[in-house]
């Protein structure tokens, strides 16, 4: 009678081998890969790929001088703080805060003339037509990265100072009177900056008149164009 | 029966055996090499051994998707499936090995318990075959290699079984112990899950890390523009940054509502163009071209935003084609799906100025410029968190959101 095995025992054998080798392969490479990932873990990455971060838009024309003009606007007028109570800037203010000539305060608004416009008033007045109002409008609409809208109103030299000293108060006004119709924005006045210059501070020469403005058809002279509200969006991170 | 055909069922079960491991080695090393939480290339071939690479998009779907892994909310990232197919495929080449060198003397009950089990593998790449086609809507080349592995296994098998009945005739093969198969059945447990239980130790903790990826420093957006949808059984709070033309969000989406999270998830959406069209915070190039027009869209679709939304991801590769083509081709596709006066409220002052709001809220909280980002409350989960830590992130962070 021949014996019958169940298990032929060199097969067996190395097929177990085989089993045992592969099955202890796996688990020492598992626990490698997995410790390798821990360590990687607590390790801080050093070549880490850097993610830009959302933000108000920054151009070139924002130079530190610039910022720093708009900033002494933004905290003197009430911007910053939000907590309501003062809004804007009188010329008085302006002098004070901004340190800075007349024309070197133009200046600093020399890049905005493609991005701003000058909304345009009757002589004595503070009322938008409705070519302001569009174009008002159409400048607001146009906000892409930008976080603070400025509005620089000012007067002729006509009349006295006091007088128009509240009359570009009063077309600054307006013109954030028609925003908050327009933009139906409940934090508005943490956005737009008031300044009002009257004729003392600033006034425009008439090659302003060549900038984007409500009557391009109308006879523009340095009074005219002092008749005015300079509006436009700033792209600068202040 | 000739030497040749006795050997041939075990070098087949044994090649299939040995693909099956190589596959499901690399997918579970690429899955472990994300316990790091970084971002990694993945095998993604039908060539064994052939290395990782970055583009990966269907072996990284497939790896991100609810499917890949048991355990989810218990361990980060939950233990691979392909796990549990290494340890298998191990001992089916052991056992191969053995078939091969033993051919007739091996006994009749151990290639009758070989057959039968030589077919599970196959029967669960069925199983993930379908899954891959119906609920991913795409093939993973590794995954296809696993399962071909697993037919050539099963085919080895059955050929084993079918050469019993030849080897009757002139072989007098051993009969064997037919409980040797339950000795064999847990010998194949054991192995396929000791694999599972060393990842499973040696796993680190993530729970340190789930907090540390920022917070919202200005959650309410004043003027109301962020688009709020409201799941069925909402219980938290949730705030996605989204484009609707950006391919890991519509990956996300699919996995919160696969997960049957996104019902639970009271939502505020933000939309976040990748497309320098509208968004400015992208000077250089538009990642997805079209994508601000499409978030206009859905914008307008007032009422049904949530519904626009899943149509842009369902249709996301021919809107990014049309993108591509410009705003014409863009339009004529949302006025085929939604009407001419919905194509024509994307040019609209108010949609244009509600996108902008959109995107300055992600300004004005300083968020990453990428999508999708998902905020539960104040808290950002971090992108590792969202795709294969999701489960066991909610299970920490909003525990409600899973029940």
């Amino acid at each position: 009678m021949t014996e019958q095995r169940p298990f032929p025992s060199a097969p067996v054998a190395v097929g177990l081998g085989a089993g045992v080798l592969l099955t202890l392969g796996v688990l020492v490479s598992v626990h490698g890969a997995v410790a390798h990932a821990r360590e990687r873990l607590n390790t801080p990455e050093t070549n880490k790929p850097t993610v830009a971060i959302a933000d108000q838009s920054e151009v070139a024309y924002c130079t530190p001088r610039f910022k720093e003009v708009l900033e002494r606007v933004l905290h003197s007028c009430g911007l910053v703080s939000g907590e309501g109570g003062r809004r804007g800037c009188q010329p008085a203010d302006v002098k004070t805060f901004a340190s800075i000539s007349d024309s070197d305060f133009n200046e600093l608004f020399t890049p905005l003339k493609d991005r701003g416009a000058v909304v345009m008033y009757d002589e004595g007045k503070d009322d938008l037509d409705d070519k302001a109002k569009k174009l008002l409008e159409d400048m607001w609409f146009e906000r892409k990265g930008a976080r603070y809208f400025f509005v620089v109103a000012r007067a002729s030299k006509s009349g006295t100072v006091d007088k128009n000293r509240a009359l570009s108060h009063r077309r600054a006004n307006s013109v954030m009177f028609n925003l908050k119709d327009v933009s139906k924005d409940p934090e508005i006045e943490k956005t737009v900056g008031l300044l009002w210059l009257g004729n003392e501070f600033a006034q425009l020469s008439k090659e302003y008149c060549g900038w984007n403005n409500s009557r391009p058809d109308a006879k523009c002279n340095d009074d005219a164009i002092n008749r005015s509200a300079f509006v436009s969006w700033v792209d600068c991170r202040l | 029966m000739s030497e040749a055909r006795s050997k041939s069922p075990a070098v087949i079960a044994l090649i299939g055996s040995l693909l099956g491991l190589v596959f499901s080695y690399n997918s579970s090393i690429d899955y472990a090499a994300h316990l790091d939480r970084r971002l990694h290339d993945v095998h993604c071939s039908f060539i064994p051994g052939a290395p990782a690479t970055a583009e990966a998009e269907a072996c990284r779907a497939a790896m991100y998707s609810p499917y890949s892994a048991v355990m989810r909310d218990s361990l980060w990232g939950g233990i691979p499936i392909s796990l549990f197919a290494v340890g298998a495929f191990a001992f089916f080449a052991a056992f191969s090995i053995y078939l091969l060198l033993a051919r007739e003397k091996a006994s009749r009950a151990n290639v009758m318990f070989f057959a039968a089990v030589s077919v599970t593998p196959l029967l669960v790449s069925i199983v993930m075959f379908t899954i891959s086609i119906t609920k991913l809507g795409t093939l993973c080349k590794t995954c296809v290699g696993t399962y071909i592995a697993s037919a050539l296994l099963a085919a080895g098998g059955l050929m084993a079984l079918r050469s019993l009945r030849a080897s009757a005739e002139d072989v007098k093969r051993p009969e064997g112990q037919p409980l040797i198969a339950v000795f064999w059945l847990i010998v194949l447990g054991v192995v396929t899950l000791l694999p599972t239980l060393v990842y499973a130790a040696a796993a680190p903790d993530q729970r340190p890390y789930l907090a540390k990826c920022g917070e919202l420093k200005k959650p309410e957006e004043p003027s109301g523009a962020l688009i709020k949808f409201r799941g069925a059984r909402a219980v938290q709070a949730a705030l996605l940054f989204e484009d609707p033309l950006c391919p890991t969000c519509k990956a996300l989406h699919e996995r919160l509502t696969g997960e049957g999270v996104l019902d639970r998830l009271d939502v505020t959406l933000s939309l976040f163009p990748l497309d320098n069209s509208c968004n400015w915070m992208l000077s250089d190039q538009s990642l997805h071209p079209g994508a601000c027009l499409v978030a206009r869209a859905i914008i307008c679709a007032k009422g049904q935003e949530r519904q626009m939304l899943e149509w842009a991801f369902a249709e996301q590769e021919s809107l990014s084609a049309a993108g591509k083509m410009g705003e014409g081709a863009l339009k004529s596709k949302i006025s085929q799906r939604w009407g001419s006066s919905l194509a024509a409220c994307v040019d609209s002052r108010d949609a244009k100025a509600t996108l902008n709001k959109h995107l300055h809220f992600a300004a004005e909280n300083n968020v990453p410029v990428s999508t999708p980002q998902v905020f539960l409350g104040k808290q950002r989960l971090c992108d590792e968190d969202t795709d294969l830590g999701l489960r066991f992130t909610l299970k920490q962070l909003a525990p409600e959101v899973l029940q």
